[in-house]
């Protein structure tokens, strides 16, 4: 190869300049790395060129300077994530119908969760509710029995008799007989009464001409404050005995109470 | 120039690489003028080569690490940078409708005159010197960056002469810079 007409090819000039194409460019580095001679010529027009450039100069406006600066720190940061980002992350592109999957997928599962929440809390809320439904059905039940006890204690017509223990004053209980009805209801009491044993029950008499009239059994540990027991027209006194379970047609033992009207 | 530290380009090469502000400052302060008077060539209009030069700072920021110091000197190749972007901001569309630069086509050249203020500086300055057919030939490739076959066509001239015509400019240049 001859050199010295090779460097004034002007290969050279269309080199430093950027003019030449792809081939020559790279054949110029590749004789330029083997020729140390070419690549002195290179650079001797390369500070030719750059020294007429830097002393002819059109100096830009004074504020580009601020600006560009400005510019230039900012891709700084731009510039880390670009040069980090493919070598340490693996980033790989989803097409749209992908991530519309992945999205629906998603929405799926939440939408799934949800209803199992919400399904769940609706049996715990129903079972709630029923719950609460029945407290108030029984406390409705029982307040309407109070009130109803409550209205019978305050009627007027209605005669009170309290039986007094026989023995002991500390056993008591006491009589409605609402003598103003036509049936002449007759209620009881149970003020404190003793446990009874499995085979023993409590029974109220009335006493009319020192007969005794059976008017029901009792237990000694009653719900409701007033028992509605047998009817009876007319009577003297009233008495509890203790009879064996089931009752008697007569008292079996001396009266446990007894109240005089 | 308000910056006191003056740089060995290969020392500046490794600043940049190193995103060191202040070489950026001083690379600014001391080639902004060089390649902005080439950029001004070949864009003309102010505003966009204002952005040209915005353009090239930025890109050689980014590209600092693409630099190759066996093939060239940093500034040859931050003025193809320059150059490259500027002749790129003339084939944008917004551009062609303000210019109204035509493209090159058959038998239609536009003749290198001189814009006072534009032309008369940097690399022109010498182009000056040159006669009329070899500057005319500089303008389009250089300046305007039509290759050699779009330059034959316009011009009714053979490949091979426009290729020895240029080559021959060249090197008419190179004995005018030295």
């Amino acid at each position: 190869m001859n050199v010295k007409e090779y460097i004034s090819s002007g290969i050279i000039e269309s080199y430093v300049m950027g003019m030449a194409t792809d081939v020559e460019r790279h054949e110029f580095e590749a004789v330029c790395a083997q020729y140390p001679e070419i690549a002195e010529a290179r650079n001797a027009f390369e500070l030719a060129l750059e020294e007429q450039l830097l002393t002819s100069t059109s100096q830009p406006p004074v504020h580009l300077k601020q600006l560009i600066e400005g510019k230039v720190l900012s891709t700084a940061v731009d510039i880390d994530v670009a040069n980090v980002e493919p070598d340490e992350i693996q980033v790989r592109r989803i097409g749209p119908w992908k991530w519309l999957a992945a999205a629906s997928i998603i929405l799926l599962a939440a939408t799934a969760f949800w209803a199992i929440t919400t399904n769940n809390k609706y049996i715990e809320l129903q079972a709630a509710h029923n719950n609460l439904q029945n407290q108030l059905q029984q406390s409705t039940a029982q307040l309407d029995t109070l009130k109803q006890e409550a209205s019978l204690l305050q009627k007027p017509g209605i005669m009170m008799a309290t039986m007094k223990g026989t023995s002991d004053p500390g056993i008591y209980a006491t009589i409605y007989w609402d003598t103003t009805s036509a049936n002449k209801d007759v209620y009881l009491m149970v003020n404190n009464l003793p446990e009874t044993t499995s085979d023993k029950q409590y029974q109220l008499w009335a006493l009319l001409n020192g007969q005794p009239i059976d008017l029901g059994m009792i237990e000694a540990r009653q719900q409701r404050l007033l028992l509605r027991m047998k009817n009876v027209q007319s009577a003297e006194a009233f008495a509890i005995t203790l009879e064996p379970k089931g009752g008697s047609a007569t008292p079996t033992s001396a009266p446990l109470v007894l109240g005089k009207l | 120039m308000s910056t006191k530290i003056t740089y060995r380009e290969q020392d500046l090469v490794i600043s940049l690489r190193n995103k060191d502000n202040q070489a950026f400052g001083y690379l600014y302060d001391h080639y902004s003028g060089a390649l902005y008077g080439v950029i001004r060539q070949i864009v003309g209009e102010l505003e966009l080569s204002n952005d040209v030069l915005q353009e090239t700072f930025v890109n050689i920021w980014r590209k600092i690490d693409s630099y190759d110091e066996t093939k060239g000197r940093l500034f040859t190749w931050m003025l193809n940078i320059a150059r490259n972007a500027a002749i790129d901001k003339t084939r944008s569309k917004g551009f062609q409708q303000t210019q109204r630069q035509q493209p090159l086509e058959d038998g239609e050249v536009l003749q290198a005159s001189v814009r006072p203020g534009i032309d008369d500086y940097g690399l022109k300055k010498v182009l000056l010197r040159l006669k009329d057919e070899h500057r005319q030939l500089i303008d389009l490739s250089y300046y305007q960056g039509f290759t050699h076959e779009q330059i034959a066509k316009a011009l009714h001239m053979p490949l091979g002469t426009v290729k020895t015509r240029i080559r021959t400019a060249l090197t008419q240049l190179r004995a005018l810079l030295s």
